[in-house]
């Protein structure tokens, strides 16, 4: 590994790159501009999406802009690391006639050409109230953004030393690019809302102090940043590691990816499937891994990866061993992995992919060699945080709230984003995010 | 917050909120509709054409048909529909209903008549009945004056001009606009007579009388009644370029407020149609196309074009564009313009190639990777393989000072 800057290119580079204005002219005018459009039917946070794509085509683009703006706050990021194939896409008409609109291209394409030009809404003066954001990850954005729209003084605490969440430390760049993410904070904060950093409510702040400080309503959106284990023999192994710990490394640093690149050596395996874990596994491969293997208990139709990033990793090369449990990580004298055991499964109950459920089939053992493992099996929220909360949980373990309102047990605190849902896309902690605000609002209206 | 645009229009001293106006169609026929665009947000409305109690209006179905392009409806919008089968009575309240409720915008009526007396009286009656405007109907192409059928009042200048007076006699204050047909030898000469009578302002234009198409299997045309079939009028964008044409014929020779209707899609339309010399802007095909709802696409595009542009009203677009228009003879010949091709967008189609060669100037070449070398001696400029470019952008046309400046086989 000499070209140590070359690889880290790869990984930098978008794989989807923008639309240029006639391609997206033309694409927008294949749209046939549906009534009641079912692409934003199935849009969680509620985009016009037909009016922002008829905007396009009128070459309106920065209108465009705007329409995706006042629905989200994460707009250009959805564009790009939306599932669009089984949300918008899926929905759209012209699916019967020939192909969907590429609404996700269209999407990142307006907002990249129009997020400078936005109308956008001077902050409340003399708001009375004050609500805090634990978390500045997709949740805490979307609700901030959206309480400050309806007026209210908006802080954000957040324990990292930045906003963004996954999307700062979690999404590979190669879908993301990190001026997406910059430009969107700075669209938030042209709204009002003030940030604290290093801050961690549970641990550095308590829920009782922030009443004392007088904000009146708490929205909570932890995300999941505490990786889970496998637990299997050989995790103590140097060259063991955790997904969100790595692509959070490799996200942000080209000296820490060169470092990665070296401690990692030529060949990984991931045990894991869902989008963490392909994820991992392309960004390694695009990193200059020599071979990536991904294991993972579910079948290839079973795998909670999105479709689409699973065809993508094998057209990346990355090398599925599907319907295979991890057994042990082999090491060698010096206490270095050396490898992976695993064993082929088969479902006891079908339609149930949860490791208790898959049986070990005598006679498929098999070893991959790997100089490095990483884990992605899924993530939590720290159960110490959660404890120091105080709030009821569900059967799951996770934060118990009422429907999409994000209400906890507790009237002045709300919650919403992966640390609710136990880890979905981007957009649905987006919408989470806009419903328990607007729930906000309205509890607070009704109290004054 | 980026600077307010006033995008409000005076129009024969009506003052609209915007310049996007329901043109008098199936749009504007029921009171509840006209209701719920004014909702939506169109400034105003011209209620469809009504006439005299007794009129007879026989309608026939099917009235609609459309023109399609390969894979694109509605290029244009063909209809065999009369004037409304709602007479002065039921209008004249709904004009009085329709101000109560919606006080902030402007409603309009188009009428037809077929007596002097009749002319008058109706117009006195949606005067009276709170009428911002008075739009009369010279240009129905199923109407008649009891003279030859398809004849159009807006088709012979002297009468039209007297009928003009008959409306003014009766519409009191309210200001009377007289909708034209282009289907005419000399527009000008019409829009002057319809001025000399009286009227305040003109709507250029009617629909164009058509044949929308064959059908090959029973050779019988569309539209199809049973059998039977007629000439259709023609609206929608096919007809941009004629609306377009009449719109700045009239602006430059006659000093008339002008609406504009024919074939105006969107904002963009819209500001051309001003840009021309139309005040405000009426729609028909395209709201029956896709919505009501287009209004507030209509609005936030030409609010934005005109910051883009550093105005700040949309007052000013009105009739810029008409110094630009000179007679034939009048146009420059002193400069060679050659076209030249950005190899990077070329998507090697080479549709450029095919129309040069045969109806063009053979001034294209194709390389071996099928990108094509312009001959710039050849070249004369005419235009046509931007034309068929399907890449916005790829060619485009260059001045060339001198003839030492051409290249001959050269790609750019």
């Amino acid at each position: 590994m000499t070209e140590q800057s070359i690889p880290s290119e790869r990984y930098v580079q978008e794989v989807e790159p923008l639309f240029q204005d006639h391609q997206a002219w033309l694409e927008a005018s294949r749209c046939l501009f549906c009534h009641d459009a079912p692409c934003a039917r199935a849009c969680p946070a509620g985009i016009d999406v037909a009016g922002f794509i008829r905007r396009i085509k009128e070459r309106n683009v920065t209108g465009a802009a705007q329409l995706i703006f006042e629905a989200n706050i994460l707009g250009g990021t959805c564009g790009r690391v939306c599932p669009v194939e089984i949300l918008c896409q899926e929905a759209c008409s012209h699916t019967e006639l020939a192909d969907p609109i590429r609404i996700g291209r269209l999407q990142a394409y307006a907002w990249s050409r129009g997020y400078d030009q936005l109308d956008i809404p001077a902050p409340e003066k003399d708001s009375p109230g004050r609500v805090a954001v634990a978390g500045a990850g997709p949740a805490g954005l979307a609700a901030a953004a959206e309480l400050a729209r309806l007026g209210h003084r908006v802080e954000v605490f957040e324990s990292g030393h930045g906003a963004g969440g996954v999307l700062r430390s979690g999404i590979p760049a190669y879908r993301l690019p990190a001026e997406v993410l910059e430009r969107e904070l700075g669209l938030i904060e042209r709204l009002g809302v003030t940030f604290n950093w290093n801050r961690e409510i549970g641990r550095d702040l308590s829920l009782d102090e922030l009443r004392s400080a007088g904000f009146e309503a708490v929205f909570l959106a932890f995300g999941l940043g505490q990786s889970a284990r496998v637990g299997l023999p050989g995790e103590d192994l140097r060259g063991v590691f955790w997904a969100v710990e790595l692509l959070d490394r490799m996200r942000n640093d080209a000296q820490e990816r060169e470092a990665l690149v070296g401690e990692m050596g030529r060949q990984v395996v991931v045990i894991g499937g869902g989008n963490v874990a392909v994820d991992t596994a392309c960004s390694l491969l695009r990193l200059g891994m020599e071979k990536v293997s991904l294991v993972c208990l579910e079948g290839p139709r079973e795998m909670p990866a999105f479709p689409s990033e699973v065809s993508f990793a094998l057209q990346e090369g990355v090398e599925l061993h599907t319907r295979s449990r991890p057994l042990r990580i082999m090491g060698d004298e010096a206490g270095r992995v050396t490898g992976l055991e695993g064993i082929g499964i088969e479902w006891k109950e079908p339609g149930c992919f949860l490791p208790q459920n898959a049986v070990s089939i005598p006679g498929t053992e098999f070893r991959l060699q790997a100089d490095s493992v990483v884990e992605a099996i899924g993530q939590r929220c720290p159960a110490d945080i959660l404890e120091t909360l105080q709030l009821e949980r569900s059967p799951q373990g996770l934060i118990q709230v009422e429907g999409e309102t994000g209400r906890t047990s507790d009237p002045m605190i709300f919650a919403a984003g992966d640390m609710v849902t136990g880890g979905a896309t981007v957009v649905q902690a987006v919408a989470g995010g806009k419903k328990a605000a607007r729930e906000i609002h309205r509890s607070l209206q009704g109290t004054r | 917050m980026s600077e307010k645009i006033d995008l409000s229009m005076e129009f024969c001293g009506v003052r609209f909120d915007s310049p996007f106006l329901l043109a008098a169609s199936p749009c504007t026929d029921d009171q509840e509709m006209v209701a719920r665009a004014f909702q939506a947000g169109w400034a105003g409305a011209v209620l469809k054409t009504t006439s005299v109690e007794g009129t007879p209006v026989d309608l026939v179905y099917p009235m609609i048909v459309g023109l399609d392009h390969e894979d694109k409806r509605i290029i244009g919008l063909g209809n065999i529909d009369l004037i409304s089968h709602h007479h002065i009575d039921l209008i004249e309240q709904r004009v009085r209903d329709l101000k109560e409720q919606f006080p902030e915008k402007i409603v309009a009526a188009s009428m037809m008549a077929a007596t002097r007396e009749d002319w008058t009286a109706v117009a006195r009656r949606l005067s009276q009945a709170g009428a911002d405007i008075i739009e009369c109907s010279f240009s129905c192409p199923q109407g008649t004056l009891g003279s030859k059928p398809g004849f159009m009042l807006g088709q012979d200048p002297r009468l039209a001009g007297e009928v003009t007076a008959w409306v003014k006699e009766g519409a009191g204050q309210t200001p009377v606009v007289i909708k034209i047909t282009p289907q005419v030898a000399d527009i000008v000469e019409v829009a002057q007579a319809v001025k000399e009578g009286g009227a305040d302002g003109i709507c250029a234009s009617n629909t164009i009388p058509s044949l929308m198409g064959i059908d090959l299997d029973t050779f019988a045309p569309y539209p199809q009644v049973d059998g039977k079939s007629t000439y259709s009028g023609l609206s929608g964008p096919a007809i941009k370029p004629i609306t377009l044409r009449v719109i700045a014929e009239i602006a430059r020779h006659v000093d008339i407020p002008i609406t504009g209707t024919g074939g105006a899609s969107d904002w963009r339309d819209a500001a051309e149609f001003m840009l021309v010399g139309a005040r405000t802007v009426q729609f028909c095909t395209a709201p029956m196309h896709y919505g009501y709802r287009i209004i507030e696409h209509l609005r936030d595009g030409l609010e934005r074009y005109l910051r883009s542009k550093g105005l700040k009203a949309a007052e000013e677009l009105v009739g810029r564009s008409l110094d630009y228009i000179v007679s034939h003879e009048q146009l420059p010949r002193d400069k060679k313009v050659v076209s030249r091709i950005d190899t990077q967008l070329c998507i090697k189609d080479d549709l450029c190639y095919l129309a040069c060669r045969d109806g063009g100037h053979q001034a294209i070449e194709l390389g071996e990777d099928r990108i094509p070398i312009m001959d710039e001696e050849k070249c004369v400029g005419c235009g046509l393989c931007l034309s068929v470019c399907p890449v916005p952008g790829c060619l485009h046309l260059e001045e060339v000072s001198d003839e030492k400046e051409t290249t001959k086989g050269k790609a750019e």
